[in-house]
């Protein structure tokens, strides 16, 4: 298979700003900045939660969340698909082949991994941070607040971490979106689309954006961890 | 003698089974001085967090300027007037400033205030110098020194100081005890868990030993407690 005419056309799409290409662009980035910004604060604060207090159930809610960080997001598809679908629970809110199903599908994905990370990063806290922090009169808002500070570089690691895995996904955006085109065509499900129909330009050309998006969160991440991911 | 401040009775505390402190009475006055002493692991940490409320224990009487506080729910108000300060102290990822204004913030001043509050604290620890380096590039003694800026600013009712010139170099040890000296002439309370031999010889030091979790009145010499 001749690779390089493909490419040569990709990059020709994506620089003379090919529309259709940019609209599945645009709704890729709409759909997960915005699943991402709902599922942010909740995830956080319920992984600080788990961190922190302790409760009857903790330890199983704990290996659930866990457990969901490996579900498979075509799962989540479908298990959405049935609840929204027209016979569904949630059919009369006509929410199906909708961005916003996208949305909630990626919230439920992003959700398990936020919490578990953030969980983790505060379980790795120096318990003196949270200490001091009450000791000189912080309440528990403020104090948690800080303590989150202190850990920001692990808590930002989860959030990434999510972003990148559902700014990838496809199972759940293909199922509840239905790869609409303009709608809910988003960058992972169009490449299988023009790959499956032979058009390589295209997919190659969004597989570059995908790539530079998962290069640009990691060096976002670095950029930001600045000295403070040093040892 | 001042009026006191704090008294707790029949304090009570057990670990793995083991009961490692068991305190009849602990009485504190206002503008006087404290070291407790004793071998290491005998529990004096314990009793400061006990004190600061950063640790359950058993306790039947717990009285703070004459208002009695439960340890189970240590009212927010009571953090504002007792201070604990690690034996490592925990200094926030932030700035030099921000961590000597923190509680400020906690306590909503005005951030004029705060700031003219910040210096005066910066210059009397001599920390004004480390205003832009890195809390984590700090040294064990600047550390310290920061701690208890961030301690003073706030002008707590006690003190509680844990260990506080452990494993510092000679100079570092010296700069701390000069502070810590002038807390304790400028009449706040202070209580301090420690070994070392001149922060136990303070002038107006009243001295108190820990052994099999019961608090003594000082009988230790100086040159039984000297390990520095």
């Amino acid at each position: 298979m001749d690779l390089l005419q493909p490419t040569r056309e990709a990059f020709s799409l994506l620089f003379t700003g090919n529309p259709e290409l940019w609209r599945i662009i645009f709704i890729s980035l709409r759909v997960s900045l915005i699943a991402m910004l709902v599922v942010t604060p909740i995830a956080v604060a319920a992984g600080f939660f788990l961190a922190t207090v302790a409760f009857p159930g903790r330890r199983a809610l704990v290996i659930l969340i866990q457990g969901l960080l490996s579900s498979p997001t075509v799962v989540v598809g479908l298990l959405l698909y049935l609840l929204l679908s027209r016979q569904g629970p949630f059919g009369s809110w006509h929410l199906l082949f909708t961005q916003e199903a996208m949305i909630i599908g990626q919230i439920i994905i992003a959700f398990p991994v936020v919490v578990a990370f953030t969980l983790s990063a505060v379980q790795g806290a120096d318990p003196r941070a949270h200490e001091t922090a009450v000791s000189l009169g912080a309440g528990t808002t403020h104090a948690a607040l800080t303590t989150l500070l202190e850990v920001r570089f692990g808590v930002m690691a989860a959030v990434f971490n999510a972003f990148g895995r559902v700014f990838s996904e496809i199972g759940c955006s293909l199922m509840v979106g239905g790869n609409i085109l303009g709608l809910t065509r988003n960058i992972p499900t169009a490449i299988a689309l023009e790959t499956s129909k032979g058009e390589f330009a295209q997919g190659i050309a969004l597989g570059i954006v995908l790539m530079a998006a998962a290069f640009g969160v990691n060096y976002a991440l670095a950029f930001l961890q600045g000295e403070g991911g040093l040892k | 003698m001042s009026g006191l401040l704090l008294q707790i009775e029949g304090l009570r505390k057990n670990y793995g089974g083991r009961r490692i402190l068991n305190i009849e009475r602990l009485a504190l006055h206002a503008g006087e001085s404290y070291v407790v002493t004793g071998d290491n692991g005998v529990g004096k940490t314990t009793l400061l967090r006990i004190i600061a409320g950063l640790e359950r224990a058993q306790v039947t009487h717990y009285q703070f300027e004459g208002r009695q506080v439960s340890l189970e729910n240590f009212p927010h108000r009571l953090r504002q007037e007792i201070i604990y300060v690690h034996q490592h102290p925990y200094l926030f990822k932030t700035t030099v400033v921000a961590n000597i204004g923190y509680g400020l913030k906690a306590r909503h001043l005005p951030k004029a205030e705060r700031e003219t509050l910040i210096k005066e604290a910066m210059e009397w620890a001599g920390v004004a110098h480390l205003n832009h380096v890195p809390p984590q590039e700090l040294s064990g003694g600047e550390k310290q020194r920061v701690a208890l800026a961030r301690t003073k600013v706030l002008k707590p009712k006690l003190y509680l100081l844990d260990e506080p010139t452990a494993n510092l170099d000679a100079e570092a040890r010296r700069q701390a005890i000069e502070l810590i000296q002038r807390l304790c002439l400028d009449n706040n309370c202070v209580l301090i868990a420690c070994h070392d031999y001149e922060l136990i010889n303070l002038p107006r030091m009243r001295r108190m030993t820990l052994s099999d979790g019961r608090l003594l009145p000082q009988v230790a010499t100086a040159s039984q407690e000297r390990t520095v």
